[in-house]
């Protein structure tokens, strides 16, 4: 602002008068006792009911796994590592053994790897239901709260016929998986994901092409491809920027390099394309589910394998639901790993959340936010 | 392992060549792993030619390690490309060390801006200080913990 | 206090004030004694059981089991038990997994704020011990070192079921319960 005009008592008193645009602004704290914020605190600058800055406040999940699993064996440590994403135990357990398999050099066969993909599809559509759900708690929309987490019960069903477990299964060990499938299981899931993909078409038609929804989220939030690049943006995030990155295409790891299936991708960047491409990534999951239940390999479904992280490094990842989960592990010979690093998808979407959040009006800050997925006890780990 | 690491040996290559002092140590793990170690007074520019010149266009993840018998902090920014198409699986840990009475370094948020949170929470966590960080606070522990940097390896818990 | 205020002023409105004041203590006494009575206390009671509110506050992964437990299979509605988003109008806390040192103090702050009466449910293995986390450097070692708690569920996450099973073994509780608590 230049000071050479002549600075008159008016002309100061109408710089502060609130109406002019930034001249007034209000830090509000949304969360952690909050339905629109889940565990965590946005601290949220705003002029008027507009945007203009935002700051996540997390570590209140922060439970210390880093510093946990350096002090337990690996075996000991699978139920610790599942616990930050509990919606998506089965994929951040296959980054802790993919970590330990790498520095073993052991390779499970070829039906455990199967194995690992189908409780790793089931586990993405149910964290997916799940977070769609909460999204329908956000916008107050009580049948897409009901529908999903019904039809989750679907998955968990048969998870737990797999593993003995509803949510929590520990069922991916190194050298393989626990247990082999149940009897009966191939046929009532195929069913039951028959039946999961005429729902999505419901929930398309009661959710998605609903106005409720469209008018909150279609230019709402956006994030340039750029910008979800340089913030290390991952999984559904990254893509609903239009990036097709995936890492079960771009570093195939257990099947998934013999399985045929298709990285979906949003072109604009917004709340609708974040949420349209957990979406498609059902669809695509429920028709692999099925792919893996037909192309399944005879033979053992478990390797034996020490109980030891041999002295190297290895830094292994995988595609969970909310992005690329991996583990920086360094070894020493004995049964824990020396440093065990644990990034998580929501970790890494962390650094959208002010970018996405910037412009937006306060009434649509549930939409945009909750578009990206954030699961903060999987963030604060 | 029969398969040939030819990418990987042309990137250590490419790096060697445009810094042959200051690359320390390059090595390739094993399929789309690399590991490089580089002096820390040199890590910006090396940064910024991988970033431009290399397209690592993004960190996946910053890592400490405290290595506290060799009295040394060891920080790995683990860098992909998703831009360059052919080398979207690798990946480069790109490693420096800094003594443990230091524990000092420059950041690289100015490179990567994704960095900015991993950096916080090694100086939470480690006590490691970043230069040139613009938000060096707490991230996590804000709040929930006031002792020593807990992933020190001699900060010791009842669980040991 | 008043004793010596009454020593003090001669003034008759306050003496008048004062009595009166004696007087009413007298009656809400009355009142409380009336109304804790078998018949009416039962109606109170049974009015608290069925619309048992949570605040809307996680603190851990327990949180997917609760949410399932709302959902639509579990449906925690038939129970009256209704996630509600403000604190004054809720009077229960279900404390879902594991509290870190920086959620205490807030789930204290928001115990506070609540009104009477208030229950606590402590959800899982963390927030009964600490569970797997037991002892780490950022959590604290169960909603008892802080918080009256009512009803324990164990589990890691406590499945849907022993959730309301909880919820049930609260509303017992409260059924028994007096209507005025004490403190």
């Amino acid at each position: 602002m230049t000071t050479t005009d002549k600075p008159s008592q008016t002309t100061e008193l109408q710089s502060m008068s609130p109406t002019e645009p930034g001249a007034q602004t209000m830090t509000l704290s949304v969360g952690p006792q909050h339905s629109g914020s889940g565990h965590m605190r946005l601290i949220v600058e705003l002029d008027g009911d507009i945007i203009i800055n935002a700051m996540p406040d997390p570590g209140y999940v922060h439970r210390g796994i880093e510093k946990i699993i350096e002090l337990r064996n690996i075996i000991r440590s699978i139920p610790v590592i599942e616990r930050p994403s509990i919606i998506d135990a089965s994929n951040l357990n296959h980054a802790w053994v993919k970590a330990i398999e790498e520095l073993q050099g052991v390779e499970p066969p070829a039906r455990g790897q199967y194995l690992r993909c189908l409780l790793n599809e089931m586990n993405r559509i149910m964290s997916h239901l799940y977070w769609l759900s909460i999204y329908g708690v956000f916008l107050g929309h009580t049948t897409m709260f009901m529908w999903p987490l019904g039809d989750r019960e679907l998955f968990i069903d048969l998870a737990e016929r797999l593993t003995g477990a509803r949510i929590t299964y520990s069922y991916l060990v190194p050298g393989g998986v626990r247990r082999d499938l149940p009897q009966g299981f191939a046929e009532e899931a195929i069913k039951r994901t028959i039946y999961f993909e005429k729902r999505l078409d419901e929930y398309e038609k009661i959710f998605f092409e609903n106005p409720l929804f469209t008018s909150r989220a279609k230019g709402i939030g956006t994030l340039s491809p750029e910008r979800a690049i340089a913030l290390g943006s991952t999984g559904p995030t990254l893509r609903g920027s239009g990036i097709d990155r995936d890492l079960r295409k771009d570093e195939p790891y257990a099947a998934y390099s013999e399985l045929d299936f298709k990285v979906h991708t949003r072109p604009d960047g917004d709340s609708y394309s974040r949420a349209m491409v957990h979406m498609d990534e059902m669809r695509e999951s429920s028709q692999l589910i099925r792919q893996i239940l037909k192309r399944l390999p005879s033979g053992p479904v478990r390797r034996k394998a020490p109980i030891v992280v041999p002295r190297g490094e290895a830094y292994a990842r995988v595609e969970s639901a909310r992005g690329e989960c991996s583990f920086y592990m360094i070894g020493e010979g004995g049964d824990k790993p020396y440093r065990a690093r644990y990034i998580t998808g929501s970790y890494r979407n962390m650094a959208a959340i002010p970018e996405v959040l910037k412009g937006v009006r306060l009434a649509d800050m549930p939409t945009s936010w909750w578009s990206i997925d954030y699961w903060p006890v999987e963030a604060d780990r | 392992m029969s398969i040939t690491h030819e990418r990987e040996e042309e990137l250590i290559k490419a790096i060697k060549q445009r810094f042959p002092a200051d690359v320390k140590d390059a090595t390739v793990l094993r399929q789309s792993r690399i590991d490089v170690t580089v002096a820390p007074e040199r890590i910006v520019d090396i940064a910024v030619f991988l970033r431009d010149k290399l397209g690592f266009d993004h960190p996946s993840g910053v890592s400490a390690v405290d290595y506290n018998r060799e009295a040394r902090f060891e920080i790995v920014y683990h860098l992909c490309s998703v831009q360059n198409k052919n080398q979207r699986d690798i990946v480069i840990d790109l490693k420096e060390s800094v003594p443990r009475n230091i524990a000092r370094a420059p950041s690289l948020v100015s490179v990567w801006p994704g960095v900015e949170n991993y950096e916080r929470e090694s100086l939470e966590m480690f006590g490691l200080r970043f230069d040139g960080h613009p938000h060096p606070e707490k991230l996590f522990l804000n709040d929930n913990w006031n002792g020593p940097p807990p992933l020190r390896k001699e900060v010791r818990f009842p669980t040991d | 206090m008043s004793a010596q205020k009454s020593a003090q002023s001669d003034d008759p409105v306050e003496l008048l004030a004062d009595s009166l004041n004696v007087w009413v203590g007298k009656l809400s006494d009355i009142v409380h004694k009336v109304i804790d009575t078998e018949p009416i206390r039962n109606v109170i009671n049974w009015a608290r059981m069925y619309s048992l509110w949570p605040v809307n506050i996680t603190t851990a992964c327990c949180s997917a089991e609760f949410g399932a437990a709302s959902g639509a299979r579990h449906d925690l509605e038939r129970f009256g038990v209704l996630a509600y988003g403000s604190l004054r109008q809720s009077d229960l806390i279900i404390i879902e997994g594991t509290i870190t040192k920086k959620m205490a103090k807030r789930l204290r702050t928001i115990y506070d704020q609540m009104m009477l009466p208030r229950y606590v449910i402590a959800m899982g293995d963390c927030a009964i011990s600490g569970g797997l986390f037991h002892d780490s450097y950022s959590i604290v070692n169960g909603a008892h070192e802080f918080l009256p708690v009512d009803v324990f569920v164990p589990g890691c996450p406590p499945r849907p079921e022993a959730l309301e099973q909880g919820i049930i073994m609260l509303q017992e509780k409260i059924r028994k319960s007096k209507v005025y608590p004490e403190g």
